[in-house]
């Protein structure tokens, strides 16, 4: 299982900013290995949310390939890029970006209504990944009921309930205190571990950046390098 | 689920939600009642007997025919029945406002000219006995607390008595009617026309002898066509010509003297739909502008632009029909009272299926247009800015 | 106590510009209907009004409320214009008042259709008593006597056969048009003939009325006053100003209804969309109000300017819907008069009036529908509006 799961070829994506032209990706070439856990580092402007984007089908690169799990992205339509995204990928946002209006059993409902499971099964599969990061007995309360670390978590179990390969995660932790992002991560860890999820978290900060197995390092636009983080494998003792 | 989606964004705002459908409410209820009066105004025409003519003086209708003529028009074949026919022009003084139509009539005849006259109280037979009696409309009972036995008084302006013209006349309540066609009102009184023409004859009151128009109830198989043009005939020398025409051209002819104030209602209805659109479109823009990072979320977990922008326009149409409903339920309720107002000019006033139909129909679709554009908005949102990352 | 600067709420105006413009359109279109109703009231009020005139009297049988109700006989009128000594004298040293008939006679329309045409059948005193007000701008006056009619402008333009040259005929008798007069008010819809041959043609016997010109410092009242209970011509006398505004009543009072129900219907809708829109307004701006409290503006302060603000919305609104009713003002039209049944040409006015109406009615819509949403938001603790993202 350590064949790329994810395959950036020759990626170009540019942005106009007022007037201006960016070049945000610069001719990219990136290989991610399946089952792993990946943060995605860089200074402000690298790149790393943009390539994130790439990666979970959200954009389109001004020119290259995007390959995930055999599928190229680049050459899909934005119908048949929502359908993929819908089984193919999880998100998690750094503003937890759950609907006010529904519950956290509701919220991680949400992405499997794509899915042809009939009420029951909807259900079972939510209550599931909801009792895996923990929130059982959060799950008829609604977002603003619920602690920051709370939202997230209800996040990353909307994020697997689809039972998805790659797990896509944008600063996670940027509006968490340093013992919910601890638990956060510790969760996205497990994800990895037990469920052989692949995982992509970008993020500034070194510390959640340790919980990671490999380190992508941006500069503008284009690869730095790659860290191997023994550490990641010495998470327990806290 | 969406569905519960739906109703969560419409209770997550319930005061949005209420004014909104409140103000679609306000807008048919309008509406309804614009298009009944509009269409009461020509029912007179459309559900004119067909087998009945009225003759009048080819001059105007301010001129009377003399009496002699009903006996040479009775004489037309074809003719099954005549009737004589006055405006009387009296007022209720007692009570502010007291106005509704009087008519002279001939008792022997009038029942079987119009049969559309069903008594419901009191005894026509009385009415052909006493000089004075009157037959009163339903509706005309109920507004001024008439009870078989009354006696009712009415100032003529047509027919005054008295030197300063303001003595009154009176009636004596023998029969009240209810009508048994949509087209004919509950409001008037039919009393004889040889008490009018006995108080001219004694003095007791002024006015112009004669009849102002002979209704004739046409004969099974007669051709309206051909009697009218033999009664016009009778009296081309004169003294009064004579025009007769089809009891629908007749009332036409009061639809027309609305002239343009039929266009004019059509034109507020016009108004108010306009007003009514922007202020839904407006609820539906703000909603969507203020869930675009709802919208955003769910196309990053991969529903597509046409499922959200199909939510937008549900729950347009829920809210527009909703109102709708709201709205026509109160026209429904003041269908009696606005019938009885507007009864002079528009007897054929009702808030039926017709009505009530086209007023949601109109809803709905200000409802549809409303949620379309903020869906077709947020069809093509980039989640990438709905959901505003940085770089 | 300081006041939150108005930029601030017209800025916001700006910024949020579809908000404001749509809001704005659904007011000025509930503005622009009930405005629409006043021109049209306001032109036919004003036609009436404005033309009568305080110097004539219009003499009527008691008790009758327009000329096609009164009805006098030879004698009496005879007496009337003989003997009463309030009438002015004209220079031949007889008295300017005239006997008329008035009949709303059925004629054909030009572009299709029957509509009453008020006849009038009059005296040669009674182009005297007109005076300058009444001009034949084309062709001739009638001839006294003779089977001769002349007609307004009104009519020349909306009635069949009534060219000059043309040959109408009433009951069985053949009139020529010989003119075409140009009067006030609603005289100009009207149909002139001599008296005694219209009433020989329309089979009428009586005398609808007596026009008379007043000595001056003679008034109508006092006249009434002498009149009305005399045995032998009793008659109701007023100024042919009041007469005229009396006819007004039914259609004017209709109009007035239409528009007045309009108004509260159609501004309980209005009111819903300007709190509706400034609730999502001031929603979006809970953390610019907890700033203004924060910073040291009072709740009232707060609530003051809210309420300006839905204020100058709903000002937009009755500014813009009078501009959508503008094209209106002048356009002619036509219905029937209620009051006489006869056909009535007139023309949407925009008066100062329907103006300061609309403008009224739009600012009190803004203020009332603003002020639940003015309230929310100054009643908002600073601490609860910076917290809310």
């Amino acid at each position: 299982m350590t064949e790329p799961a994810i395959s950036i070829t020759h990626v170009t994506k540019t942005y106009q900013r007022g007037g201006e032209t960016l070049r945000v990706l610069d001719e990219l070439d990136l290989q991610i290995l399946g089952g792993t856990f990946y943060a995605l580092m860089g200074p402000s402007g690298s790149g790393k949310t943009t390539l994130l984007n790439l990666i979970g089908g959200l954009d389109h690169p001004d020119s290259g390939d995007v390959v995930v799990g055999g599928d190229s992205l680049t050459s899909m339509s934005a119908g048949e890029l929502a359908r993929w995204r819908a089984d193919h990928v999880g998100f998690v946002f750094q503003g937890f970006n759950l609907l006010p209006v529904l519950t956290a059993l509701e919220n991680v409902e949400l992405p499997l209504l794509l899915t042809p499971l009939k009420k029951a099964q909807r259900r079972a599969q939510a209550e599931r990944a909801l009792e895996l990061v923990g929130l059982t007995d959060r799950m008829h309360h609604k977002p603003r009921e619920l602690s920051g670390g709370q939202e997230q978590r209800v996040a990353i179990a909307r994020a697997i309930a689809v039972d998805p390969a790659v797990v896509l995660a944008d600063e996670p932790t940027g509006d968490l205190d340093r013992h919910t992002a601890d638990q956060v991560l510790e969760l996205l860890q497990r994800l990895n571990r037990e469920l052989q999820k692949t995982i992509l978290m970008v993020t500034h900060d070194p510390v959640a950046a340790g919980y990671a197995q490999k380190a992508i390092h941006l500069d503008k636009g284009k690869l730095g390098r790659i860290d191997d983080n023994r550490k990641a494998t010495v998470t327990a003792g806290h | 689920m969406p569905i519960r989606l739906l109703f969560r964004n419409l209770r997550a705002h319930p005061i949005r939600a209420l004014l909104t459908a409140g103000s679609v409410a306000v807008a048919v209820f309008l509406v309804c009642i614009l298009d009944a009066t509009v269409r009461g105004f020509t029912a007179a025409v459309d559900l004119a007997a067909q087998n009945r003519l009225v003759v009048m003086s080819n001059v105007s209708l301010f001129v009377n025919l003399p009496l002699a003529y009903q006996q040479k028009i009775s004489q037309v074949p074809g003719i099954a029945q005549t009737c004589k026919f006055q405006w009387f022009g009296g007022s209720f003084k007692q009570k502010k406002g007291g106005f509704f139509a009087q008519f002279a009539v001939d008792p022997e005849n009038f029942q079987t000219t119009y049969p559309e006259v069903g008594i419901v109280d009191g005894s026509y037979e009385d009415f052909r006995r006493r000089r004075d009696g009157c037959v009163i409309g339903k509706d005309l009972a109920a507004q001024y607390g008439w009870k078989v036995g009354d006696t009712v008084p009415l100032v003529s302006a047509l027919y005054p008595r008295g030197r300063d013209g303001e003595e009154a006349w009176t009636f004596n309540v023998c029969a009240v009617y209810e009508a048994r066609v949509r087209s004919l009102d509950q409001m008037t009184m039919y009393f004889d026309h040889a008490y009018l023409m006995e108080a001219l004859d004694l003095g007791a009151a002024q006015g112009q002898k004669g009849v102002g128009t002979y209704s004739i109830k046409l004969a099974d198989g007669a051709r309206a066509e051909t009697v009218m043009a033999e009664v016009d005939a009778l009296f081309a020398g004169g003294p009064q010509r004579v025009k007769t025409t089809t009891e629908a051209e007749f009332n036409r002819q009061f639809v027309s003297m609305m002239g343009n104030v039929p266009l004019l209602l059509r034109s507020i209805g016009g108004g108010v739909l306009f007003a009514i659109f922007f202020a839904v479109l407006n609820t539906m823009m703000m909603a969507g502008r203020e869930r675009t990072r709802d919208v955003g979320i769910m196309k990053a977990l991969g529903f597509s632009g046409g499922s959200i922008a199909a939510l937008l326009v549900v729950e347009a149409l829920l809210l527009a029909l909703a109102g709708a409903g709201i709205g026509a339920l109160l026209a429904k309720g003041v269908e009696g009272p606005v019938a009885r107002v507007v009864s002079m000019w528009a007897p054929g006033f009702a808030i039926d299926d017709r009505v009530l139909l086209q007023g949601l129909s109109i809803a709905a679709v200000v409802g549809l247009v409303s949620g379309m554009l903020p869906g077709l908005r947020a069809a093509r949102l980039l989640p990438v800015h709905a959901l505003r990352q940085e770089a | 106590m300081a006041s939150v600067p108005l930029s601030y709420n017209l800025r916001s105006l700006l910024v949020r510009r579809g908000a404001t413009l749509l809001t704005v359109l659904s007011i000025a279109a509930t503005v622009a209907v009930l405005a629409g109703v006043l021109c049209l009231q306001q032109g036919f009020a004003t036609m009436q009004a404005e033309h009568g005139r305080d110097d004539l009297a219009v003499f009527l049988r008691p008790g009758a409320n327009s000329e096609g109700e009164s009805g006098m006989d030879l004698e009496r009128a005879q007496i009337l214009l003989k003997e009463t000594p309030e009438v002015q004298k004209g220079t031949d040293g007889k008295p300017l008042a005239a006997a008329e008939m008035f009949l709303a006679v059925s004629l054909p329309k030009i572009d299709g259709g029957q509509t009453n045409v008020p006849i009038r059948g009059v005296q040669p005193a009674t182009f005297a008593i007109h005076g300058d007000a009444l001009k034949i701008i084309a062709g001739r006056n009638l001839t006294p006597g003779t089977d001769e009619i002349i007609v307004g402008t009104a009519i020349a333009e909306r009635i069949q056969n009534c060219r000059i040259g043309d040959q109408l005929v009433l009951n069985v008798t053949p009139f020529q048009v010989v003119g075409i007069f140009e009067a006030r008010g609603s005289y100009r819809c009207e149909l002139w003939g001599d008296v005694d041959r219209m009433q020989h043609a329309l089979q009428s016997p009586n005398f609808n009325r007596i026009l008379a010109k007043l000595e001056p410092g003679r008034k109508a009242a006092d006249l009434n006053e002498r009149l009305k209970d005399d045995v032998r011509t009793p008659a109701k006398v007023q100024t042919e100003r009041e007469y005229l505004i009396a006819q007004t009543g039914k259609l004017s009072g209709l109009l007035q209804f239409i528009g007045w129900f309009l108004a509260v219907v159609m501004g309980i809708a209005a009111v819903f969309t300007g709190t509706n829109a400034m609730l999502a307004s001031i929603g979006a701006r809970t953390r610019e109000v907890g700033i203004l409290l924060a910073t040291g503006f009072r709740p009232f302060a707060v609530f003051r300017s809210f309420l300006f603000e839905a204020a100058t919305l709903g000002l937009l609104g009755g500014l813009v819907g009078c501009v959508l009713v503008l094209p209106l003002d002048g356009m002619q039209t036509g219905t029937t008069n209620f009051d006489t049944f006869t056909d009535v040409a007139f023309a949407f006015r925009f008066t100062p009036r329907v103006l300061i109406t609309a403008v009224v009615f739009a600012l009190l819509l803004g203020l009332v529908g603003g002020a639940l949403p003015a309230l929310r938001a100054a009643r908002l603790l600073p601490t609860q509006a910076l917290r809310r993202t």
